[in-house]
């Protein structure tokens, strides 16, 4: 037997007063933070602390106290002059892909499978993987996420979006594939669609900040700074142009809850896991490409094929190119490759770089997320993404470009050991 | 394979109970929305291996979202399958609804009263027995997160039966034929 909705609300109410009983509520210091968390004028405040306590763990931990303190030392220490060592007698061409440089005394320069591959991935990502999923599991445990979803619902209306999108928004700050899953419960077509391009686009990965945070931390707010002006201003432009409704959505927010070391430590080991067995073989598979297409002279036929382009639209060397290859594979590969370049010649200015590393983030989703989306979207919408993306790197490329033209930042750029 | 789908609205514990139930690792967070598709496992049930299922958060089988697609059509796909209604012991209205419309669809039931520990933090008393008699299917308070009640649960969900919704009706005082 079916009931209609109002039957069955009915009998929900004569159920529930029977069964439940409700006593004095008192409030507790839980309800006063759940409060003070939510309402704007101090709750903007308090996100704002929060979202820099975040950045700040994220540099301390990742970049100062592991990458530079322990990974570093033991990879240019040990593992470099071990790797030159084990592979002293073999071909120049193996040598040259497997270890790169022979005359590199540290493993950002060598530009090898094994020594720089391994050392992006395992020593400068895995630790700002790490550190970003950390920070990022007890703040949803907490239960910290709608709140911030209450307070940005404003600001993401104004796109066409609900405050929901912040979480997915920040789940691709760590990588975009889970992100682009979580847009689901965005209720229309129309909703998903601009938050999976949004932050394919837009929304750089932590994989890609951890590199950035290590090579360029001057720059790294810059190059933030642009990135979030494309996601609301292309949202914008997108939410005027795609026909279709951005209704409300009721949000509950849940008590704050202690989050459970057992639980923390579980998602970190997932998401930990993950990034080792999915991304550590496209890192080096993509080493490995960039390496051959370097041996075999392919690499410079391409550049000068598409100079027109980076250095006539965009304004970068030529040799950018290589970067760009690796980045259809990985985007920290691909600003990583930036840096070993400019440590292995190749001339090129500070605004360069920061051109550069924007356009990366933005020209094309890494593979695994370009599955993805083709998975989540129909040919249509995935086709009006490709579209948006190509246009954005003309644009962006060439207001960039001419911003360099008046000579900010020209001078050369000396990469960080 | 026997089939136990961990049905609920969003943000109820059903991962939590999930991972318990099944020894496994789908993310767990404190807001709706986190599963947006479903993860199977495998758990022990009366000397028989079942499957069992974590279905992504529902306000009710008719979907407003993506995620909410794949919980109503999860449920139609496994025509045999027993179904744990997850419920939050301090609003259970909202949960006692899809339980409703589960039951009604003639799934048999069994009623996991989670989140007891923040009911009662609220000063709420749900009477677990007394829901259990108007229902007629086996109600058990747990609290995923510390993992209580979940050994009763599994024990009571052999116990699960289809419920009669007219007589559900006639426990609270409905007179069934009354439609209106």
């Amino acid at each position: 037997m079916e009931l209609t909705i109002d039957q069955r609300w009915d009998l929900v109410e004569r159920i529930s007063k029977e069964t439940v009983e409700v006593g004095v509520y008192e409030p507790s210091l839980k309800d006063a933070l759940a409060d003070v968390t939510v309402r704007p004028a101090t709750g903007i405040p308090f996100a704002i602390a929060v979202i820099y306590g975040f950045w700040a763990f994220f540099c301390e931990f990742a970049g100062t106290l592991f990458t530079d303190g322990f990974f570093c030392k033991i990879f240019d220490g040990h593992w470099l002059p071990w790797l030159q060592g084990v592979f002293a007698g073999t071909p120049a061409w193996v040598f040259n892909i497997f270890v790169g440089d022979p005359l590199a005394d540290n493993c950002f320069e060598a530009f090898g499978v094994l020594s720089s591959g391994i050392f992006l991935a395992i020593g400068v990502v895995l630790p700002a993987i790490v550190a970003f999923y950390l920070i990022f599991a007890i703040l949803e445990d907490v239960g910290y996420m709608p709140r911030l979803a209450v307070l940005v619902d404003t600001l993401l209306h104004k796109i066409g979006l609900h405050g929901y999108a912040i979480v997915p928004t920040i789940l691709s700050l760590g990588c975009n594939v889970p992100g682009v899953t979580a847009v689901r419960p965005l209720e229309t077509r129309k909703q998903r669609f601009l938050a999976i391009v949004l932050l394919s686009v837009f929304v750089p990965c932590g994989a890609q900040i951890g590199i950035m945070e290590g090579m360029i931390p001057g720059l790294i707010g810059w190059v933030f700074l642009a990135l979030v002006i494309g996601y609301f201003g292309v949202g914008w432009v997108i939410n005027k142009i795609v026909p279709g409704e951005s209704p409300e959505i009721l949000m509950d927010v849940p008590p704050y809850q202690m989050p459970t070391a057992r639980n923390i430590w579980a998602k970190l080991w997932t998401r930990t896991s993950k990034f080792l067995t999915v991304a550590v073989p496209f890192v080096l598979l993509g080493c490995v490409i960039v390496a051959v297409l370097y041996i075999t002279g392919a690499m410079d036929a391409i550049a000068s094929g598409l100079s027109p382009v980076i250095t006539g639209v965009f304004g970068l060397p030529q040799d950018t190119a290589a970067a760009m290859i690796a980045g259809f594979l990985r985007k920290d590969l691909a600003v990583g490759t930036i840096g070993m370049l400019a440590a292995g010649g190749m001339t090129i200015t500070v605004f360069q770089v920061f051109t550069a590393v924007v356009l990366l983030s933005i020209y094309f989703p890494c593979l695994a997320t370009f599955a993805l989306m083709i998975k989540e979207l129909n040919w249509k919408e995935t086709l009006g993404a490709l579209a948006t993306l190509i246009v954005m790197v003309f644009v962006y490329g060439a207001i960039l470009h001419l911003i360099g033209l008046s000579g900010i930042g020209s001078s050369v750029w000396v990469p960080l050991e | 394979m026997r089939k136990v789908l961990l049905m609920g609205q969003a943000n109820v514990g059903k991962s939590v109970l999930f991972n318990r139930l099944a020894g496994a690792h789908v993310t767990e967070s404190n807001y709706s929305g986190t599963t947006v598709d479903f993860a199977k496992g495998r758990m022990r049930l009366d000397h028989e291996d079942v499957e069992i299922i974590d279905v992504p958060g529902t306000f009710s089988l008719e979907p407003k979202d993506r995620a909410e697609e794949v919980a109503a059509s999860m449920l139609k796909e496994e025509k045999g399958a027993l179904v744990v209604c997850v419920i939050d012991s301090s609003k259970i209205e909202r949960g006692l609804y899809l339980t409703l419309e589960v039951i009604e669809k003639g799934y048999p039931v069994v009623i996991a009263l989670n989140m007891w520990d923040v009911a009662k933090g609220g000063n709420i008393k749900v009477d677990a027995k007394k829901l259990e008699q108007i229902l007629g299917v086996p109600v058990v308070p747990t609290v995923a997160t510390r993992g209580e009640g979940l050994k009763e649960l599994a024990l009571r969900m052999k116990n699960a039966v289809p419920a009669d919704v007219e007589k559900i009706m006639k426990n609270v005082g409905v007179k069934s034929g009354t439609h209106n």
